[in-house]
């Protein structure tokens, strides 16, 4: 919990604190937003990781954004609600029931914590407000390798199970390869690493067949010739990565990727929730946002309200299917 | 591989105001962090983990690391003047440091220390400077069997590491290792002892138990043994006694220094490894090779220099894996390791190539923050004798009162906070009863390392151990690590 | 004092018990392979918590055998409990009172109870280290700071 210090008046941090001490909160705010028009007053926005993250940079974006473009009238306050890999944060906006004035973005975890821990919460609990991108991976081979397309990756694959590796097992790193292998008839050994730079070394060292990994990270290495991608897990390639073909495009449609998007707490006013949607359409037109997707390399996956729950939806589903099977969760 | 090129890049990085106030500040901090007895590098650079939050990585990074070699130097300050070593790196520099003291030679023991704190801290960045890049070149062909390999060689040492009763020793590893099985398995995805919570997921974060352990527990043992009453610790630096160290200090002491460094080096280089072990074998080749073994121990210049070269030496040295594997050989680089993951900055064998202004521009600051610190001990000790001298009663609840809002303000988590008390708790009575909290919080690092580049490997080879035979770098790695087994056998029949 | 060794094997006690939960977790909970037929979660909890509970025992039996000189309490214990006890009490008061309230309450009380008879420069380091490190963390930094119950506690 940053504190904000001099910002923020006295009399507002007393009804924030005081609403926290009263557990569901209920009782403090929705009085005051039946009279005024929304918004009018200053909205909190937890960010459920620390500085410097993509949950936090991508909200940081939004915020300069809207206050660039003037979109929202009173103050945005930033909080980084660290913890428990999102757990804390989301768990903070979730006791924030019927609350307007609180806001959050997502990113992967908030899909998997709840399959992996006792949350009151999963995904699909929050008012969906927009998904806004989503990060989508590469699939990659040595660049010394013999295998020049996606075909040959699957063609190979079936004659002898190649070792793929990724970050982390409850993740789409492993979800991806997982469909992808029961779609296209091949097995294969998934192999788990904790950071990026043991992954992609174990690539470059040969111990490994192939790997999916976020294509920012590689980028360098992939231009250098030192790592060939033979696929794009996303809807659209992004611009870096050339003519890189999906697995759309080659037949494999998985529609599975880690939603980044904004969510606000159950049981928010439909007024609320029509003005944030309303006000995210103008966000991703900017030609900041635009930027943004390009730089951090994110496909431009735009899905608004009831169609981006049902997307988590089927996330969360095709997620805990396939994690069970594994025996990852129970 | 031009080297000079890089380096004068690294320069150029480094010789900004604002890089070049941060290293003198890093330095300075590390003096005074190598002084405090009980609150060591790891500790220190924990807590200052949350001060770098506003800066750049470069910035922050080379604070960080002019800390942890900046303690080296301070750790020695307290060894020569209270028979008290700052860091266990620095006990060896009590065999002969305090003996000079007593006889009155403390001014010339200061400066000797200092000479060769720079020498060996300088020679060790002159081979970080040709080894690494090597190194990086090696280690691409590094995956998970060879870095199981190496993390095998790092616990090797780890018997070292353990002195006193052997049992306990082998118990503060096994807790170290029980704790970093906590969290989700990072290959299957479950998760184990987290008893159903959130916020265990993430497994334990060694920082809290490093900052409890080396923090809090040390100091609780401080003030066990009673040395914050009046009167205890006789400081025996006196301003009119002779400063400069005679000519034949230096003559005598010429080929210590020379082989101090070469060794503390390569036995930093290790992975596990580090300061201590290299400043404790410096001294007993010293003693082995000497004319006159008789004086070791009495104020033998040379037992107090061969020490403190190869402690600064291993120092330089433990960044080569850290840099260019990831691999931490001590808790201190450990903690410096997590600070670099924090900016982002992933150390292994593409930083060189895809950092290159960062890793050089480190490397350059060293070579700035060695002669700082060599300036620093000559032309500051009056200073550093002054903050000997402040009482322990005040110091400690302070220093009490930093590591705690350190430890908050790294995640604003108050069950890590909570669990950095129990870890200062528990720190004090293994302190206290001779078990060993260095190879606790190094089983909890290297550890997890181990578990998963093993199971890694295993998926790999689909259960056959062969691999470890059918790859060049991992025979490789066999080999130097039974050559160092042979030699470490050898060396320690010598000392019997 | 024949405190020190039955302190001594009380921690080791401590110790083997909470071994003996770990180990029984690793075997009940965690399985020795994984569903792929490779090494699964339990395969190192059970090695580790094996050998812990081993080790314990071995060194209680030893313990009790060795048991020569013991040692007596050394004189500082007082002020070390003090301190500790303190320490538990400022990181208890953390999110009742707010950091900087907190730190002010711990450092007044460890230096009125260690550092006797100097009451004005007790309570000039009382407030300036607090208000000091509060400045550098939480305004400079804006790193995380504890808040406290009440508004005004920030």
């Amino acid at each position: 919990m940053t504190s904000n210090g001099s910002n923020g008046n006295f009399f507002m941090r007393g009804s924030v604190a005081l609403s926290a001490l009263l557990v569901a909160g209920t009782l403090a705010s929705a009085p005051a937003v039946a009279q005024d028009k929304y918004p009018s007053r200053k909205l909190d926005w937890t960010i459920a990781f620390g500085p410097g993250g993509g949950n936090d940079i991508m909200t940081r974006t939004i915020i300069s954004i809207m206050e660039k473009y003037k979109l929202y009238p009173d103050k945005i306050v930033p909080e980084n609600r660290a913890g428990g890999s999102g757990a804390k944060g989301w768990g903070y906006v979730f006791s924030q029931k019927g609350n307007p004035y609180h806001i959050t973005s997502t990113s992967g975890s908030f899909i998997t914590t709840p399959l992996q821990a006792n949350t009151p919460w999963t995904a699909t609990t929050f008012t969906p407000i927009a998904l806004l991108a989503s990060d989508d991976g590469v699939i990659m081979v040595n660049g010394k390798s013999k295998i020049r397309t996606f075909k040959e990756f699957v063609d190979q694959a079936k004659a002898k199970p190649p070792a793929i590796g990724g970050i982390g097992t409850v993740n789409v790193e492993f979800i991806v390869p997982k469909l992808l292998s029961e779609r296209a008839g091949f097995k294969f050994d998934y192999v788990a690493f904790n950071k990026q730079g043991e992954l992609t070394t174990a690539l470059l060292s040969g111990a490994l067949d192939a790997a999916m990994s976020n294509p920012g990270e590689v980028l360098g290495l992939l231009q250098s010739g030192d790592l060939r991608a033979i696929a794009y897990t996303g809807k659209k390639t992004p611009k870096a990565l050339g003519n890189l073909p999906t697995l759309a495009e080659l037949g494999y449609d998985l529609g599975i990727s880690m939603p980044r998007g904004l969510v606000m707490p159950p049981d928010v006013p439909k007024e609320a929730q029509d003005w944030w949607i309303a006000a995210m359409k103008k966000v991703v037109e900017t030609p900041e946002w635009k930027e943004y997707i390009e730089k951090q390399l994110l496909t431009e996956n735009v899905l608004y309200g009831e169609d981006f729950r049902a997307f988590l939806q089927k996330t969360q589903g095709t997620f805990a299917d396939i994690l069970k099977k594994s025996g990852a969760i129970k | 591989m031009d080297i000079f090129s890089n380096l004068l890049i690294g320069l150029s990085v480094a010789l900004t105001p604002v890089n070049l106030a941060f290293l003198f500040a890093g330095v300075m901090l590390g003096m005074v962090v190598g002084i405090i007895p009980g609150f060591g590098p790891a500790a220190g650079i924990a807590i200052l983990l949350p001060i770098t939050y506003g800066m750049n990585p470069t910035s922050a990074v080379i604070m960080l690391s002019a800390i942890y070699y900046g303690s080296m130097y301070g750790g020695t300050i307290t060894s020569i003047l209270l028979n008290t070593p700052g860091e266990s790196s620095s006990v060896a520099s009590t065999f002969d440091g305090y003996p000079l003291a007593q006889q009155g030679r403390a001014g010339p023991a200061l400066v000797m220390q200092a000479v060769a704190s720079f020498i060996g801290g300088t020679f060790g960045v002159i081979l970080i400077t040709l080894f690494t890049p090597l190194f990086s070149l090696v280690t691409r062909s590094f995956g998970p069997p060879e870095f199981f390999l190496l993390v095998m060689m790092g616990l090797m040492t780890l018997i070292a590491m353990i002195d006193g009763n052997w049992r306990y020793g082998v118990i503060s590893a096994l807790i170290g290792f029980a704790l970093g099985t906590m969290g989700v398995d990072l290959e299957t995805g479950q998760t184990r002892f987290t008893f159903g919570s959130a916020e265990m997921i993430g497994g334990i974060d060694f920082i809290p138990i490093a900052i409890g352990l080396f923090g809090l527990g040390e100091l609780y043992y401080v003030f066990y043994q009673g040395m914050h009453l009046e009167g205890a610790g006789i400081v025996q630096y006196r301003k009119e006694k002779r400063f400069w160290p005679e000519w034949r200090d230096y003559v005598e002491t010429r080929f210590t220094v020379v082989r101090a460094s070469i060794l503390g080096f390569f036995i930093g280089v290790i992975p596990g490894a580090g300061a201590t072990i290299a400043s404790l074998m410096s001294y007993s080749l010293e003693k082995s090779l000497s004319p006159t073994p008789e004086k070791f121990g009495k104020g033998a210049m040379a037992g107090l220099v061969g020490p403190e070269a190869a402690n600064n030496a291993a120092s330089s040295g433990a960044m080569v894996p850290l840099l260019s594997l990831g691999l931490p050989g001590s808790a201190a680089t450990a903690v410096l390791l997590a600070a670099f993951l924090m900016w982002g900055l992933t150390p292994g064998p593409l930083l060189m190539t895809e950092k290159p202004e960062f890793a050089w521009g480190l490397i350059a600051s060293m070579y700035l923050g060695n002669m700082a610190l060599l300036a620093l001990n000559i032309f500051a000790i009056p200073l550093f004798v002054l903050m000997i001298k402040l009482p322990y009663r005040i110091l400690a609840p302070a220093v009490i009162l930093i590591c705690t809002i350190g430890t908050y303000s790294v995640n604003g988590s108050m069950l890590e906070t909570w669990l950095m008390f129990a870890a200062g708790l528990v720190g004090f009575f293994m302190k206290l009863y001779g078990y060993s909290p260095a190879a606790l919080v190094l089983a909890l690092v290297l550890g997890p390392l181990a578990e998963q580049s093993l199971r890694q490997t295993l998926t790999i080879s689909r259960g056959s151990f062969g691999i470890f035979l059918e790859r060049p770098a991992s025979i490789w790695i066999m080999g130097v690590t039974v050559v160092i087994l042979v030699a470490g056998i050898l060396l320690y029949r010598k000392r019997q | 004092m024949r405190g020190e060794g039955t302190l001594r094997a009380g921690f080791l006690l401590a110790i083997l018990f909470l071994a003996a939960l770990y180990t029984y977790i690793a075997f009940t909970e965690l399985s020795y392979l994984s569903s792929a037929g490779r090494l699964g979660p339990g395969f190192m909890p059970r090695i580790i918590g094996v050998a812990l509970v081993a080790m314990c025992a071995l060194s209680l039996h030893a313990d009790a055998k060795h048991r020569g000189a013991e040692h007596s309490v050394a004189p500082g214990w007082r002020s070390a409990a003090v301190l500790a006890l303190l320490s538990g009490v400022l990181v208890a008061l953390l999110e009742v009172l707010g950091g900087l309230v907190s730190m002010m309450v711990f450092m007044g009380a460890a230096l009125w109870i260690l550092n006797r008879g100097r009451p004005l420069q007790n309570v000039l380091i009382a407030v300036l280290l607090p208000v000091g490190t509060h400045v550098v963390f939480a305004v400079w930094l804006k790193a995380s700071m504890p808040r406290g119950m009440l508004p005004f506690l920030s």
